[in-house]
């Protein structure tokens, strides 16, 4: 599967690869979104916004050249993982999303470990954050199992979510 | 970038980049966008903007940036609109203040009719316009579009449907 019109990034861990969004993961996507597990985002989103959202993930790509990707497995697409940089935000941020029939077997720790250790290898950051609803504790335990910490500090653009930091480890 | 880049007689149809969006943000926060979804915050804007070049990626046709080819400033927004709840892909176009009063609209709006027609194939395309939006009932009328009748939009209330001449007409 390529991507035809806005990058061909593709990482490959254990189980999965993480290339461009495509039409077809719209359901999966869609389902999430419209659905009570996506609240840790401010959802459940109506139909119209969930699509803009998810068409924006791979838009990102051509503004700043980094974006999200899906998470493609042997089962299917299992969810979307990232980096992002809102003009809104502070910092660039690491995200990710397990749609929830595949959650619990660790994709988004797999994921975002892959899409960190390529981002290091771009960014002049000294760190990387996750942005996590105070409530959010599937997402604090990836973060932590990733390494971050957080000392409680809200995020500036929305105060419901707590920085999570990805410091870089010297080579 | 693999979004392709058409170019007019004054305008670079191309895609978007980082720089161009202040020029969207400051147009979604203007009163300008209120027939193209109501005012926006930055935040709303930026996805707005990505959520525009990622249909490209999704559908394989998209929007294009306008810019005068002359200085590269963005001037506004045109090319294939297709989200979801459109029941069928069309022709879109904004401007921003900018770019008013020149024909910009016009010119790329052809351009990517062109497209439309001449690189993806297609036997057909329309626009869809808010009846109170004037200007863009005008330069549909200058597309040559003929009434179609109406799409019943969730948000936007009813849509005009203008059918864009087909190919073989413009031909003609």
């Amino acid at each position: 599967m390529t991507a035809r019109f806005v990058d061909t990034t593709v990482l490959k861990t254990d189980r999965l690869t993480l290339r461009m969004p495509v039409l077809a993961d719209w359901p999966a996507h869609r389902a999430f979104s419209m659905s009570d597990a996506a609240a840790p985002l401010g959802g459940p989103f109506d139909e119209r916004s969930a699509w803009r959202m998810f068409a924006g993930l791979a838009g990102h790509w051509a503004l700043h050249g980094y974006g999200w990707f899906a998470m493609q497995a042997d089962e299917g697409v299992v969810g979307v993982c990232g980096l992002h940089f809102p003009p809104t935000h502070s910092d660039l941020e690491i995200g990710w999303v397990t749609y929830a029939p595949a959650q619990r077997k660790g994709y988004a720790t797999e994921a975002a470990r892959a899409a960190l250790d390529w981002a290091w290898g771009w960014t002049d950051a000294d760190r990387i954050v996750s942005f996590i609803d105070r409530d959010n504790t599937a997402s604090q335990s990836v973060a932590r199992r990733l390494g971050a910490t957080c000392d409680g500090e809200a995020a500036r653009h929305d105060p419901l979510c707590e920085v999570w930091v990805h410091e870089r480890v010297a080579a | 970038m693999m979004i392709p880049t058409l170019t007019t007689e004054r305008l670079t149809l191309r895609a978007p980049r980082l720089s161009d969006f202040a020029a969207h943000a400051a147009f979604k926060a203007s009163p300008r966008a209120g027939f193209v979804g109501g005012i926006s915050t930055e935040a709303e804007a930026w996805n707005h903007l990505c959520a525009l070049i990622g249909q490209w990626q999704l559908r394989g046709y998209g929007r294009w940036m306008v810019a005068e080819t002359a200085t590269d400033r963005p001037m506004g927004v045109v090319g294939i609109h297709h989200p979801l709840d459109w029941p069928e892909a069309e022709i879109g176009w904004t401007v921003y203040a900018d770019g008013e009063g020149k024909g910009y609209a016009y010119e790329a709006a052809k351009a990517a009719r062109s497209y439309a027609y001449d690189t993806l194939g297609w036997s057909t395309i329309a626009s869809f316009v808010n009846p109170d939006n004037t200007r863009s009932v005008t330069l549909a009328r200058r597309m040559g579009c003929r009434p179609d009748g109406q799409h019943m939009h969730a948000v936007y209330g009813p849509l005009h449907i203008w059918r864009h001449p087909s190919p073989s007409e413009l031909a003609a």
